[in-house]
This record gives C-alpha cells, structure tokens and sequence, in this order.
C-alpha cells in the first residue's frame, strides 16, 4: 500500500491577528504543520502500520517549509516530496490542486489523503479539485478513515448535514480528513533523529511542465478587513432567579426572539 | 441574458432554509445586474418544491429526480449539477454551504474550469464575476475575495442572508437523468443517525450548546430541555464532545458545524477561539458561566455570570411561560 498526504504549512492561526490598510500582520512569523493535514499524517500511518505500506507526504511550499515535511517525517513518514515555490502568495486551491494534479499524473498510488480545509483559509476545495483532476473517486470530511483490503476500498465515515454516512470508495482514490478521527501523535526524538536521514525529492514547477502564470484557480485576495464589530453586550448580574427573569425580559422585549 | 443558478438542498421533503437564504439573495442580485434566476433541484420528488421556489423569485426552475437523491453521494450530485450547468450556462452557480455542498463544490468547479469562492459571509455580482468577504484565520479577519471568469461558484454560510419571498411563476424544466449506479467506484453503506441530529444544525433557528461546564446526564437533561422549547437544534464544543456525552454531529466551531441561528446560547462553554469561529456571526448570543472572565463574555449579547445549574430551572421555567404568552 502507498498512502500519499498532502501536507501543507500555515501561519499559526491562534496567535494574534492584526488589520492594517487592508494587509494582515501577524506578532509571529511562527508556521506549523496544518492540524488537518497532521490528521491526515496520522491516519495514513495507523493504516500502513496495519496492512503493510508505506506514507509519503507531498508539500508545496517555499524553502521554510522544509521543517514541515521533515516534521511529517519524523511521525514516521517515509519519504517527502517538496514542490519547491518560494513565493505562494496569491495561491487558491485551484492553484495548489492544478500543482498537486501535475505532480500526481505519472504517480503510483492506492490512496491519497489531504486535510479537509486548511487552518489559514478553511477553504476546503482543493482536495475535490484535485480528485477531479486526476479522475479519482474521492470523499470529503472523513472523521472515520479504514482500509478494507476485501473490497480494496477505503471505509470513510464522513460527517454529513444530519447523522455520518458510510461510504466505500475503490482504490486508487482521495479523501479529505478531518482532525477529528485522530490525535496526531508527536515525534520522539528517535523518529526527529532518523527524519534526517530520509529522502525528500525537492521538484520545481518547471519540472512538472508548468509556470507560476499558468497556475491560477481565477480567484484573488485584494485585502482583508476586520469583522463587523459586535455592539457591546450586557452583562447581567443576580441570583438564578433573578438572572433567568432579567433575561427573558430582554429575549422577549429587546431581542424579540421569544 | 445571463443566469444565476441556486443550487437548492432538500431533506425530509423539506427546502433547507440555508438555500432559501441564497436563492433570495441571487434574487436580488439578479435583479441589480439583469440576470435570470434559476433554481436546481435534485432530488426524490423533485416537483413537489416547485411552487415552494416560485414564491421565492426562481423563474426558471431545473429538476432532475431520481431515487438516488434520497441521501447523499458526491459523484450524483456532481453528474447531475454538470448536466444542469451544461444545458444553462449560468454565470453564477451559488449554493448554501452544508457539509453535502462542501463534497460536490471542488470537483465541480474543476469540471467546468471555474473559480469557486467557498463559505463566504457575503457576495456580490459584478460584470466578470463575483466579489465575496470570506472568514479566515479561524474566522478572526474576513478576506476580499473575487473570482474572475464566465462561470463562478459561490457558497454562502447560513445565516447570512434573510429568506424573503417574491413571488413569481416560474418555467419548469425537468432534466433527464439516466444514473448507472453499477458503475460507480463509491457507495453508501450506511447513515448513522445520531440521537441529537433530530433538528438540523445549519437549519435551526434557536441553537443551545453545551460546553464543559455541563458536567453529567443532569445538565445534558437541562440542555435538552431549553432546546426543546424552542424546537432548536443541540450543539457542543469540541472539549465535551470529546468526553462522549455529546455525539460528534452536535459540534460547533472550525472543525465542526458553522452555525448563525437567530438564538444561540453558550451554556459554560469559555469561548476558545476555535469555538468562536463556528458561532460568531449567530444574530442574538446568550452566554450562562461561571467564570466572569470567560472570554465567550466578549462575543454574548448577554451575559449570565453564575452557575448554569441553578439558572436553567428556573430559565426554562420562565421561558416556557413567556412562549405560552407569546
């Protein structure tokens, strides 16, 4: 079996964010492995230890984004592909999943795995973007992922608007995962020590036939802006009683909801 | 002319709200740019939503029925869109963005070679495409996006629009949809349905969501009760999901569900970023905890500092007089 991630680098989202003249700017210039793709790190390993196989991760990233593979690696990863591209400002997903599909067309594969969004844009396209490009059956937001060498399919168990369906998706396919099936386990220093030692393929576009022009999905980020502040709220203060009656007062008359 | 085409969830033989909130949108875009409104349709019994959509200003009207509409499956639904926008031609494609949509949207999108703007808090026609602000960073600064080109997908989060009517009678169309499941490489085995999936997250209008304040089977019992009142939906932080007392459907913020009802309460949940990220943008926003320095205080319309046990009794008590009266 061989279980390709694609794994990608993001801003830590938790740490302050600020607005300014439409730019962003952040306190830490700190990136780390996107949660949703570690998930997807994690569950590839958990089936190739399983049934036998091997994980690779793929990434698409400038020079710094290096330490992301090599983290991917050291939870046991055995190789690492880097699509080297110093400058993915103004990447969409249909950018990521044009590079990702050029890569991929004279690949081998059973199964290739992506987060289901990412932690920065939460877009969540280019996995089934990606899977239409290759002609690959795919499912998206799989919280439940196994392999069933019988029907040689994966089992996803995929969070849907009301309940989780479960659906069998032949091999050579793609799902997309959710951090919930998993914690990501954190490498030991043994696996930190051996990730160096391992093979990372370093491809530039020009490589996979392409240019940095020819890649666009027609989407573009002019700017960002603040959300619309929130008005102030009202703090209540009392017994239980007196809470529950101060609030149904201000449900009923002031917010009209009830 | 050109159309905008509104892609219309169905389920239980019902319209998901979510889409009707879009389709009155596309109503008034169209309107502003000199476009025609169209509604897709998939499902079961397709023709019984016609009248629905009418009333909402769809003109044109494309159903394609089929019983393997009748749950969901990706590669239907994208070969039944793909014939829709093939014989239309829509310059927008919009849909309301529910777990089913985020499962068809990129594979579509590819298929027609389209920019697709996903999850947005709000868009715009314009003459070559659309201009949306989506939330990101968890939802903590909003992007200007546009996406340039003769057809563009769009999906908007619920909640963000009001559902209106205008109505109008509409030209139906219904489309041929000739299926061979045999040859399809994923199957749907199964739908587990959960025990609080009894009122659709994205649909409901009054959301009561535990967090880990709620502590045992008495608590759960009051959330219970408080969301029964309202017929609302049952949500959870991802801290008391992973405690099991809440099932994994019940979950909201960037990992779960997104949900803007027009109630939503937090019942002792802190408000942790990513929390936040899924209920931010719900209208009026009530907050019951004990720690008055929970930083849910900062998102809460209002605020309750005490001991969510001993206010929901008498909450719910309260309440339940006030709707009798209402």
């Amino acid at each position: 079996m061989k279980f390709c991630v694609c794994i990608k680098q993001v801003p830590d989202v938790s740490a302050p964010i600020q607005v300014k003249d439409g730019t962003l700017t952040q306190d830490t210039d700190r990136m780390v492995l996107d949660a949703y793709s570690a998930s997807a790190v994690e569950q590839a390993l958990v089936m190739a230890e399983k049934h036998g196989g091997e994980v690779q991760v793929v990434l698409v990233g400038p020079e710094k984004a290096r330490e992301t593979i090599r983290k991917a690696i050291a939870m046991g990863a055995e190789s690492g592909v880097h699509i080297l591209l110093d400058d993915i400002s103004g990447l969409d997903s249909g950018a990521y999943a044009t590079i990702l599909a050029a890569w991929f067309s004279n690949q081998e594969y059973d199964a290739i795995l992506t987060g289901k969004q990412s932690q920065d844009t939460d877009a969540g396209l280019t996995g089934g973007m990606l899977a239409a490009k290759l002609g690959l059956p795919y499912s998206a937001n799989a919280v439940g992922l196994e392999y069933d060498p019988a029907s040689s399919a994966m089992i996803v168990r995929r969070q849907g608007d009301t309940g989780q369906e479960v659906i069998e998706v032949k091999t050579p396919c793609l799902v997309t995962c959710s951090n919930d099936m998993n914690d990501p386990r954190i490498p030991g220093l043994k696996g930190i020590m051996m990730s160096k030692k391992k093979q990372v393929d370093v491809v530039s576009l020009a490589d996979l036939g392409l240019s940095r022009d020819s890649i666009g999905g027609g989407t573009s980020v002019s700017g960002y802006e603040n959300l619309p502040a929130r008005e102030p709220g009202k703090k209540l203060e009392g017994d239980a009683e007196d809470l529950a009656s101060q609030l149904v007062n201000l449900l009923d008359n002031e917010a009209k909801v009830i | 002319m050109s159309l905008i085409l509104t892609y219309i969830a169905t389920s239980d033989g019902k319209i998901k709200r979510s889409s009707l909130e879009v389709l009155s949108h596309c109503r008034e875009e169209a309107k502003k740019n000199g476009h025609t409104l169209a509604a897709v349709v998939l499902d079961t019994d397709p023709d019984s939503f016609t009248g629905t959509l009418e009333k909402y200003g769809a003109s044109a009207i494309y159903t394609v029925k089929n019983p393997i509409f009748k749950n969901h499956l990706n590669t239907p639904v994208i070969e039944a869109l793909a014939a829709v926008i093939d014989k239309v031609k829509p310059a927008v494609v919009a849909f309301a963005s529910t777990e089913a949509v985020k499962d068809v949207m990129g594979a579509l999108a590819t298929r027609f070679d389209a920019p697709a703007v996903p999850d947005v808090a709000s868009f715009k026609v314009t003459g070559d495409g659309l201009d949306a602000l989506r939330p990101v960073m968890a939802s903590k600064i909003l992007a200007k996006t546009s996406g340039k080109g003769d057809m563009v997908f769009v999906s908007v989060r619920s909640g963000s629009y009001d559902a209106t009517e205008s109505p109008v009678s509409a030209e139906l169309t219904s489309v041929p949809f000739d299926f061979d499941e045999g040859g399809l490489k994923n199957i749907l085995k199964e739908v587990i349905k959960a025990s609080g999936d009894k009122v659709d997250l994205n649909e409901a209008r009054v959301v009561v969501a535990a967090g880990r304040g709620v502590k045992d089977d008495e608590g759960k019992k009051l959330v219970e009760e408080l969301a029964a009142l309202f017929n609302g939906a049952i949500g959870a932080s991802r801290s008391v999901v992973e405690t099991g007392m809440f099932d994994p459907s019940t979950q909201i913020g960037q990992t779960g569900k997104v949900v803007s009802p027009e109630l939503y309460f937090a019942i002792g949940i802190s408000g942790a970023i990513q929390h936040v990220a899924g209920m931010v943008n719900s209208k009026v926003i009530v907050a019951i905890n004990k720690d008055e320095d929970a930083p849910i205080f900062q998102y809460s319309t209002y605020g309750l500092v005490g001991d969510l046990y001993k206010i929901l009794p008498p909450l719910i008590e309260k309440l339940r007089e006030a709707r009798a009266n209402a």
